[in-house]
């Protein structure tokens, strides 16, 4: 028994209302003389016993009355532990169909022993009840809405993929499973939860019905949950080094009298295979990819032969953090040394020993094509001169996701930006203008930068709402301005990246300056999903043609779009991106196993905060009956039993 | 008790002659019938001679005229002796409104007392609860009636409960023979035998009115909300509704007042009911007017 509103239960203490009322009657009696109170005495002699017989009901009906209004305030309910199977009722299941569901036991998964329970029940139902069934496997989805037929949603299990590698979304279900039956006319509502009850489905933290719904679990198990899964997989090296790249993989679980290896997998075909080497904290082993490969995916699959195979499998992103950088020199020099894009590719050049990556393409302005500009993260603009032919593209590019930085210089056309890249750009170029005396540059993020001078510089005016400068000229002109514009970033710097207008690029301060820049720009989406997550990727347009190898060799076209979410992430593994069936590393991406559905030791049935009886896992478990009803007709009773009580004492 | 016979009470109860029922034996001649019948100069009437009367008593002119025996009847006119007694028993002090109980009694034996003594005759009266606390001897004349009527207005003060028995039987001692005697009392003596002494009255000859005083909330207890009763001659307190138990007193109250009247008519003597809400005026006139 519970109350929906314990807190009127303080009422309680009314009770005395009556008791003390009675006394201080009692003590409140006026007195009176009365010669014939000899006849009173008569009379009340044989009275006497009956009042009080009388007043002591009288006074328990009153008492019982404020009790009974009391409670009735209280909105009491009682968990009624009849069977399910007399009445109809609405069902809602919510059904366990994440990844920890598709381990094995005595040749079935964990799914298909549900999908049984679940049938079992559906039998039991009356005709007329009403099913709905969520799915809770992340995201949670409504598999059947309120049907009727209850063979129509038998069928319905029989046909559900018994394995999976969603992530788990109980609560999400257990909400929209508590809504379905909160549509529902029949009285008699009852949630369902058939589910492993591993970690994973982080039961304690959903927001468990306490009233009006009675809920029951339903939990399936295996035997033996013995599992391992690739733990975790560092890349060591440089895949530029003769040495290629090293990767050491960890597993975790428990050793195996069958000796078991790793192999890895590029493009589908196993390359190379490795045993593992058992210790105290799990296994272990080493693979390498050769040098000079330049895929920016592997997989590597453990040997299946525990409970729960579809955490063997594990993407590797080769290069993850490599940023692919586009130089588009605008104004190539005759000395090669002097062009702008020889200043970058310096300063890019230093990078890895500093702890990034930079994979750069050099490109003169003439050449620029749609393909090398989609494969980049970040395209440099050197003291280009904006050709409207490259307008759409660039459009797209930034749109998509891409960066990019313009730098100044004698061959850029102001006007020209002004008009074509105008929405794209933080700022306005203004006409160029040559210094009378060097103006110093400065920066609160690298306080170096003041030991640059520029000689001559182009103005940046009228700088968007959102652009930061990150930049300025000692006379407080904006040096660097930047802004975000859709998926992308747009960055425009007033003077050159060479040596022409500035002496920045022999300073010291130019590599960080450079690599800082890039990398804010680059600033670049993650490339780990879980099963099912959405990937935002590039789409194909009339001029390339982007599809999605999945892990299994399925190959998806994306379709024609700036940008699409390519949703078919089902698998678990390494995702290759295909630019006119060229392997693109920039879109490359992984969808990793949910990591706490391999653990497969069920911690229990969920219990409800404060109201332990919700919480049996009984299929007979009780629903909530609110006893208010009752509780006002019983008040009701005892008034008119406390009226007669009183026409009695009367008489 | 400060004012017991109202003046204008005293007028309109000047031209009333009470005239006993029954003959007295007194010693002074009054308007009273004597039962010593023939000796008296006042002709009554004549009738039939029955075998048993006195020869002597035969109308022998009566005869000669009619040729029939025929009786002839004188009254005597005696003094009658009336005795008053009245009840100033704890509860008779006792009223609901502003008169008491032993206050209406007390004007109802003034008025009689006042009517006896212009008439010419004698009038004693006495006092009791559960004894006799005031004796007056019979006397006739203005001055005693002044005496008499100061002793009604200011009796002895009473400490004790109602001994109707005991303090009647005391009063027969007091009141002779062959007299009228009026007892003014609520009865609240609940003994079976608190009325017996009125059979032992009557049977002395005298006519024995019993004037029960009782006041209407004695009769009829009228209080509406619960209440802490207490008596007044000891009565153990008493907490009740007595919008439950009206019904049931109000029936016990006149059972114990058809007792008490039943009582006394068996006795020979006559009962009124005397309640202190009815002005005194007519309860005397039916005194008179039945006596």
């Amino acid at each position: 028994m519970g109350f929906g509103l314990p807190w009127a239960l303080v009422g309680l203490v009314a009770v005395a209302i009556p008791v003390i009322a009675h006394l201080l009657r009692r003590q409140k009696l006026p007195k009176q003389t009365l010669p014939t109170i000899a006849f009173l005495h008569r009379i009340h002699a044989t009275r006497a016993a009956r009042l009080r017989v009388v007043d002591m009901l009288l006074l328990m009906t009153r008492a019982l009355l404020v009790v009974a209004l009391v409670l009735v305030a209280a909105a009491p309910y009682r968990i009624v532990q009849s069977s399910l199977l007399d009445r109809q009722h609405a069902l809602a299941i919510v059904f366990d169909d994440s990844l920890s569901m598709s381990a094995m036991d005595e040749g079935k998964t964990l799914i298909e022993r549900a999908a049984a329970l679940s049938t079992q029940q559906l039998r039991k139902l009356p005709e007329g009840s009403e099913v709905s069934v969520v799915l809770s496997g992340r995201p949670s989805r409504v598999w059947v809405r309120r049907r009727s037929e209850l063979e129509m949603v038998e069928t319905v299990f029989s046909e559900l993929d018994p394995r999976s590698t969603r992530g788990d979304a109980l609560c999400d279900a257990v909400q929209s499973a508590v809504e379905l039956l909160l549509e529902s006319e029949l009285p008699d509502r009852r949630l369902l939860v058939v589910s492993d009850f591993t970690p994973g489905t982080r039961s304690e933290e959903c927001e468990w019905p306490t009233r009006g719904i009675r809920v029951g679990f339903e939990a399936v198990s295996i035997t033996d949950p013995d599992n391992r899964r690739i733990a975790s997989v560092e890349v060591i090296g440089e895949r530029e080094s003769v040495e290629g790249l090293q990767l050491d993989v960890q597993i975790a679980g428990t050793k195996t009298r069958v000796r078991q290896s790793v192999r890895l997998r590029q493009r589908g075909q196993d390359t190379e295979e490795t045993p593992v080497r058992w210790g105290d904290q799990g296994g272990e082993a080493e693979l390498s990819v050769p040098a000079g490969s330049t895929d920016a995916v592997v997989e590597l699959q453990l040997d299946p032969d525990d409970v729960l195979p579809a955490d063997n499998v594990r993407g590797v992103l080769l290069g993850s953090d490599t940023i692919h950088v586009l130089l588009v020199d605008g104004d190539p020099h005759p000395d090669p040394r002097k062009r702008e894009t020889a200043f970058l590719s310096h300063a890019l050049g230093v990078a890895p020993r500093v702890g990034r990556s930079f994979a750069v393409e050099t490109l003169d302005a003439q050449d620029l094509s749609e393909s090398a500009i989609i494969r980049s993260d970040v395209v440099v603009l050197a003291n280009a001169r904006i050709d409207e032919k490259w307008l759409p593209l660039i459009q797209r590019f930034v749109r998509g996701g891409g960066s990019l930085w313009i730098t100044a210089g004698d061959r850029i056309n102001p006007r020209a930006y002004g008009s074509l890249l105008r929405e794209l750009l933080p700022g306005r170029y203004t006409a160029t203008r040559m210094e009378e005396r060097p103006v110093s540059l400065q920066s609160k993020t690298l306080p170096e930068l003041d030991q640059a001078k520029a000689f001559a510089r182009t103005p940046i005016a009228e700088a968007s709402l959102n652009a930061v400068v990150t930049a300025s000229f000692s006379d407080g002109a904006p040096a660097l301005v930047e802004h975000r514009y859709r998926s992308g970033r747009v960055a425009m710097f007033a003077t050159t990246v060479d040596d022409a207008w500035t002496d920045l690029p022999y300073q010291p301060v130019f590599v960080p300056f450079v690599l800082d820049t890039l990398s804010r720009l680059a600033g670049r989406t993650d490339h780990s999903a879980e099963p099912y997550e959405p990937v935002s990727l590039p789409g194909s347009t009339a001029s390339q043609r982007i599809q999605v190898v999945t892990p299994s060799g399925r190959t998806v076209d994306l379709a024609e779009a700036d940008r699409v979410a390519f949703r078919d992430t089902g698998e678990i593994g390494a995702y290759r991106v295909l630019i006119n069936g060229v392997n693109g590393a920039r879109f490359a991406f992984v969808v990793d196993a949910p990591l706490a559905e391999s653990e497969l030791v069920s911690k229990g049935l969920p219990q409800e905060p404060g109201d332990p009886e919700a919480a049996v896992s009984d299929a007979s478990h009780g629903v909530e009956q609110q006893l208010a009803p009752w509780l006002l007709l019983v008040a009701v009773a005892l008034l008119f039993a406390e009226l007669w009580l009183r026409q009695v004492r009367r008489r | 008790m400060t004012h017991v016979l109202e003046p204008e009470l005293a007028v309109r109860l000047a031209g009333l002659t009470l005239r006993a029922k029954r003959t007295v034996d007194g010693l002074l001649a009054g308007m009273h019938r004597s039962p010593h019948r023939g000796a008296s100069t006042t002709f009554k009437e004549h009738r039939a001679y029955r075998p048993g009367d006195d020869p002597r008593l035969i109308d022998w002119r009566a005869f000669a005229r009619s040729d029939r025996y025929t009786i002839k009847h004188f009254e005597h006119e005696t003094q009658l002796r009336g005795t008053l007694a009245l009840d100033i028993s704890l509860s008779m002090h006792w009223g609901s409104g502003d008169v008491s109980k032993v206050d209406h009694a007390a004007t109802l034996l003034a008025a009689l007392a006042y009517v006896l003594t212009r008439q010419g005759d004698a009038v004693s009266l006495i006092t009791f609860d559960d004894v006799i606390r005031d004796r007056l001897p019979a006397r006739s004349g203005p001055a005693h009636l002044d005496y008499l009527m100061r002793t009604l207005a200011g009796p002895s003060e009473s400490k004790g409960v109602t001994a109707l028995h005991a303090s009647l039987d005391k009063l027969i001692e007091h009141a002779g023979r062959m007299g009228l005697v009026v007892i003014a009392s609520d009865l609240l003596d609940l003994a079976d035998d608190a009325l017996d002494p009125v059979a032992r009255i009557q049977a002395r000859g005298h006519q024995t009115i019993v004037l029960h005083v009782m006041d209407p909330a004695e009769l009829e207890l009228p209080y509406e909300q619960p209440m802490h009763f207490e008596g007044l001659e000891g009565e153990a307190p008493l907490e009740v509704d007595p919008k439950g138990l009206r019904r049931r007193y109000q029936e016990a109250v006149d059972a114990f007042v058809a007792s008490c009247q039943r009582r006394v008519v068996a006795a020979g003597g006559r009962y009124l009911l005397a309640r202190t809400d009815t002005p005194p005026e007519h309860t005397l006139l039916q005194v008179l007017r039945d006596g």
